[in-house]
């Protein structure tokens, strides 16, 4: 890098002034390359679950940490409530809100919106960091600096990190990534300290993220992997067993993990390599100080007894419900058609479907071409760190193909083998000959030992030694690294092109470009939350599908009856009857749940595609599985079975509330010169019906777009009025217009 | 003469009452067919008494399928499978009451063409419900959509139960192959790792362990667990042109033969980057021969610039390739290396 002649001392303070400045861009890179969304937009939180953690953490800055522990929050699942303090991993509100408190003292006064919106792309950086470390005592600094760029701008980790998606990602993968930096530590070490560290920096994870569970049972397989290559050491005894015990009762501190860490099957890997650590190092200390024949019959004896009793008593355990078995999304990750079968819900959400070979690449790009090269050197120069590295690389590919969402868990190890892959190139590569003689022959090897690994350092001391013509020439040497530059470039080309055009939409605010190429944003959703927040009673209760309650009570703070935090399946269920039935069977619901206005998402004006009429399927699934006797899916679909609010739309789905909602007042609308009256964009036909009466509801706000429709539920009257030509006959009650024939011909049926 | 066209008469009678059983019998009739058998296998002639003919107080769920391998039809054996399952445990968990209200038949192509004629069917396979008919009342027969419910056994569960009101605990016979298969690779692998017992060393060999790893990942990570899950075709053809295609045009889907192309990609691309490697190890390898002949290329002796420029080609042209497979499914990917 700098001379070589110089001392050894100003090397050093070189090669850290360099490592902490390419540190530092790598945490500005990381967090300017995240703010996309905000330059275009605005500082706003972005999609649902963010809206939550942003209203828990307002709530708990202003109340205090103690008050939030035990926040009972009467806005949600109306009218149930939901206990909040005892159901969220509490991380990432304290983080941000230590943040603001540290600001505050400092008289930085910032809301804490700022605060959350700007916390993932910080601790962007701090994974960068975490990162260097990690990879540092893997490999080599230099493989550490290349792991720590990679994953400031790696799209797989900026799809969960960008500016206001203020989720407990955003601050996980940091403490990941910390965690398993402590516990290579302390494992090189054997020292109590570091493993200690080790342990606060999981409860850290376990306070932050559900997926902990991950490292749980990833050190325990490490552990036991090293034991059965023969690799057992003291040092691998007190790391352990010191990072186990306190793990374990500091993952027991978070309210929401509470007693799991000793009650279910999850936590149990971990407690058994506990175990078997015992025994092995009971093992080495008996081995000096009996006998061969001795010590044969003791452990081979001993050990089936042993580990039998521990079978057999697990099973109790599961058996008499002492310790919970695995849970079904632990058996969907191995028996991928579990959550098919089992688990609907699960297997539902887009982010838990299987991962495509394209979303691999569009995610990690060149470095997903590199890492298993990483991953041939590490395991071709293998030691007691490097196994870690190797089991978490191939555990985390096997879950990322399982599930989208864990692509996440993939990202670092991928980052970090191609750091390593990609150092030990230009390792070899960089250096001209000159230089290398001249180092290898002059006493500053001493920097070289310190930074580079065993393998390294041999190629360059034998190099010099031997024959010209065996080299690689120096001509052919420049094109190497120039050509590896340019796939450097492309993939920081590609990940800013991913992030800018994926990962940077907020979701709360549309945009869309006109022929000219203008932008034209919508901002139909915070029109209607403002007007929620505006014109209605503080106490209102608003039904919506459970995909909105969160930005209800976040952005118009009023009382939802289901959001997503989807604990109640019943609740979900009665609204999404209220949604498919008619619109009497729906009042009384409605009247029951003391519902005040009804918020449905209407796409058909400007064509967007994740509407209610493209959900309302599920809501028909959903609420069939509860009451099977009122709702039929098959009801809603057209006599050749396609799910249609078109032409041939039959009566139920033309009469349901969902429906009526949608197109009130349709009819009358054309959206384009040479479309027809009702023309739906969407769906891209004309609709069923078009005069839609409403009886039981009236339309209270309708947003500029279309987009959002708010309803308000009228008052029941003070007398029934009887009309003149129809005797409304409770539970066949009649409508008007052309359904009134049909309703009668299926009652007769 | 005269007094034998009285008597064929009357044995006409006979016969013909002997045919239009009672009800009780008819049920009898069911009973024992299906006692030793769980489905009842129409012919014609049964055909006509048990289900065509009125009235009837049970329900017949029947299939029409053609089992024989003269005609092709790939989904009727394991719908066939799946509905003798529900059968089965029809006959052996319901109650003797529900026993006697549902019945499952079965009509195969081959034995009774004529009924696919009567029922005017040209297609299989086909689940049919027959409810209960009184006299003169004409309901056509409910068919179950396949193409939206599918046709595993618990489907067809609940097609029954929605038709019928009589619910079916389906049981399905647990399947050993899997278990079994498991079974004997482990006990292969222990067999052989017991022959060889005493050179374990290959156990030892990174190379090997190296190469079980590298596998893995570029498995995963071309999505082969998609496959397993979703199950997409191999390739499909252009309806119109008629050309085969390998990769299919969309981010969501993919088939099979485009991730064994990524997957030989990916290990194209690493293996140019290991090639570049061991180039500028080479020196260090040549005064180690002797030492560690394990090593890959210990064994050609290709010139380390030759080796050096091969890895980077593969890096480059297989790279290059990636992206342009990766372009060719994400329309408006701006980016290309060498060629589009």
């Amino acid at each position: 890098m700098t001379s070589t002649a110089s001392s050894r001392s100003s090397r050093v303070g070189a090669t850290t002034l360099l490592t902490i400045v390419i540190l530092a861009l790598a945490w500005f890179v990381g967090f300017a390359s995240r703010l996309f969304a905000i330059v275009r937009f605005e500082s706003i939180i972005h999609e649902f679950d963010p809206w939550f953690n942003y209203r828990a953490t307002h709530h708990m800055v202003q109340h205090g940490f103690y008050k939030f522990l035990n926040w009972f929050d009467e806005r949600a699942w109306y009218p149930l409530g939901r206990i909040v303090g005892g159901t969220v991993y509490p991380g990432l509100m304290v983080t941000s809100g230590l943040i603001h408190w540290i600001l505050d003292s400092l008289n930085f006064h910032v809301h804490i919106r700022e605060v959350c919106v700007f916390l993932a792309p910080t601790f962007s950086g701090l994974t960068a960091i975490a990162t260097y470390f990690l990879t540092k005592e893997l490999w080599s600094p230099g493989a550490g600096l290349f792991a720590a760029c990679f994953i400031a701008i790696s799209p797989g980790y900026t799809s969960r990190s960008v500016a206001g998606s203020y989720d407990n990602e955003g601050i996980a993968i940091f403490a990941l990534q910390f965690t398993y930096f402590l516990w290579v530590k302390s494992l090189k070490t054997g020292s109590i300290m570091w493993a200690s560290m080790c342990a606060l920096s999981y409860f850290y994870m376990v306070s932050a993220w559900g997926g902990y569970v991950f490292i749980i049972n990833l050190i325990p397989l490490h552990a036991l992997a090293l034991i059965i290559m023969g690799r057992y050491s003291s040092r691998l005894f007190v790391s352990y067993t010191s990072f186990y015990c306190l793990a374990t009762i500091l993952s027991m501190q978070v309210p929401f993990v509470g007693f799991q860490p000793v009650r279910t099957s999850e936590h149990m890997p971990a407690f058994g390599v506990f175990g078997i650590l015992q025994i092995v190092a009971l093992m080495h200390y008996a081995r000096n100080r009996i006998t061969r024949q001795q010590f044969m019959t003791l452990f081979v004896g001993g050990l089936t007894i042993l580990g039998g009793l521990a079978i057999v008593v697990y099973f109790a355990l599961v058996w008499g419900g002492y310790v919970a078995p695995f849970s079904g999304r632990f058996y969907s990750l191995w028996d991928t058609g579990y959550a098919k079968i089992h688990i609907p819900i699960i297997a539902s959400v887009s982010e838990h479907q299987p991962t495509t070979w394209v979303s691999f690449f569009f995610d990690l790009h060149i470095t997903a071409a590199v890492f298993p090269v990483g991953l041939w050197y590490c395991i071709k120069q293998v030691n007691d760190e490097r196994v870690f590295i190797i089991l978490y690389a191939v555990s985390a590919v096997y879950f990322a193909g399982v599930m989208v969402r864990l692509m996440l868990t993939l990202t670092p190890a991928v980052c970090v083998l191609a750091g390593i892959g990609f150092s030990y190139t230009f390792e070899k590569y960089l250096k001209d000959e000159e230089t290398k003689e001249r180092a290898s022959s002059t006493a500053s090897n001493a920097k070289d030992e310190k930074l580079y690994d065993k393998a390294a350092k041999s190629v360059k001391s034998k190099n010099t030694s031997d024959g010209e013509e065996a080299q690689v020439s120096s001509n052919v040497r420049t094109i190497i690294a120039i050509i590896l530059v340019i796939f450097l470039l492309m993939f920081v080309v590609h990940a800013t092109y991913v992030t800018s055009n994926a990962y940077s939409h907020p979701s709360v605010v549309l945009q869309s470009s006109t022929q000219n190429g203008d932008r034209i944003i919508m901002d139909d959703f915070r029109e209607a939350y403002h007007w929620l927040r505006e014109n209605t009673p503080e106490d209102a209760r608003v039904m919506s599908w459970w995909d909105y309650g969160y930005q209800i009570a976040g952005m118009a703070n009023r009382t939802t009856l289901v959001d997503n935090n989807t604990w109640n399946n019943s609740h979900i269920a009665l609204v999404g009857k209220a949604m498919s039935s008619n619109e009497s069977a729906a009042y009384e619901i409605m009247t029951e749940l003391d519902v005040d206005y009804i918020l449905v998402i209407f796409g058909g004006v400007i064509g967007y595609s994740g509407d209610d009429i493209n959900k309302f399927l599920w809501m028909v699934r959903i609420a069939q599985g509860e009451h099977p006797k009122d709702i039929r899916e098959e009801n809603y679909f057209t006599a050749s079975g396609e799910y249609s609010t078109g032409a041939g739309a039959s009566e139920t789905m033309l009469n349901c509330l969902m429906y009526k909602m949608s197109y009130y007042r349709f009819g009358e609308t054309r959206v384009g010169y040479n479309h027809q009256n009702g023309y739906d964009r969407t769906r891209g036909y004309e609709i069923g019906k078009k005069d839609i009466t409403l009886e039981y509801i009236e339309e209270a706000y309708t947003t500029e777009n279309w987009l959002v429709r708010i309803y308000k539920r009228k008052k029941l009257p003070n007398r029934p009025v009887v009309k003149e030509t129809t005797i409304p006959i409770k539970g066949k009650k009649v409508s008007q217009g052309k359904n009134k024939k049909g309703v009668i011909r299926s009652a007769k049926a | 003469m005269r007094t034998l066209v009285p008597f064929l008469l009357v044995l006409l009678a006979v016969y013909r009452s002997a045919a239009q059983q009672t009800l009780d019998e008819k049920v009898q009739n069911l009973i024992d067919l299906t006692s030793r058998t769980s489905v009842v296998k129409f012919n014609m002639d049964k055909w006509k008494n048990l289900v065509r003919m009125q009235p009837r107080n049970y329900s017949m769920v029947v299939m029409f399928t053609a089992l024989s391998p003269g005609v092709n039809c790939p989904i009727c054996k394991p719908a066939y499978e799946e509905f003798m399952i529900v059968a089965n445990s029809h006959r052996y968990t319901s109650s003797e009451s529900d026993r006697r209200k549902v019945f499952f038949g079965i009509v195969d192509y081959e034995d009774a063409p004529q009924i696919f004629q009567q029922m005017n069917l040209n297609t299989a396979p086909i689940l049919y419900h027959f409810g209960q008919k009184h006299q003169g009342s004409k309901k056509k027969p409910e068919q179950m959509d396949f193409q939206r419910q599918g046709f595993d056994a618990d489907a067809i569960g609940r097609f029954v139960a929605d038709q019928t009101e009589v619910h079916i605990r389906v049981i399905r016979p647990p399947n050993y192959t899997a278990p079994v298969v498991i079974a004997l690779f482990v006990s292969l692998l222990l067999g052989m790792l017991y022959l060889k017992r005493n050179s374990l060393d290959f156990l030892l060999n990174r190379t090997m362990w190296g190469c079980v790893c590298l596998a893995i990942t570029f498995i995963f990570m071309s999505g082969q667990m998609w496959n397993h899950i979703r199950g997409p075709p191999f390739m499909i053809n252009n309806p119109q042109t008629k050309e085969p295609s390998f990769i299919h045009g969309s981010t969501q889907f993919q088939l099979i033969a485009e991730t064994y192309i990524v997957a030989v990609l990916y290990g194209l691309i690493a293996l140019g980057f290991i090639f570049v490697n061991e180039a500028a190890d080479m020196t260090k390898d040549k005064k180690k021969k002797e030492k560690n002949p394990n090593s890959i290329l210990s064994l050609i002796s290709v010139p380390a610039n030759t080796l050096a420029i091969i890895g980077l080609v593969f890096i480059c042209i297989f790279f290059s390739f990636l992206l342009s497979v990766f372009r060719s499914k994400y329309r408006g990917y701006p980016y290309s290396f060498l060629f589009a």
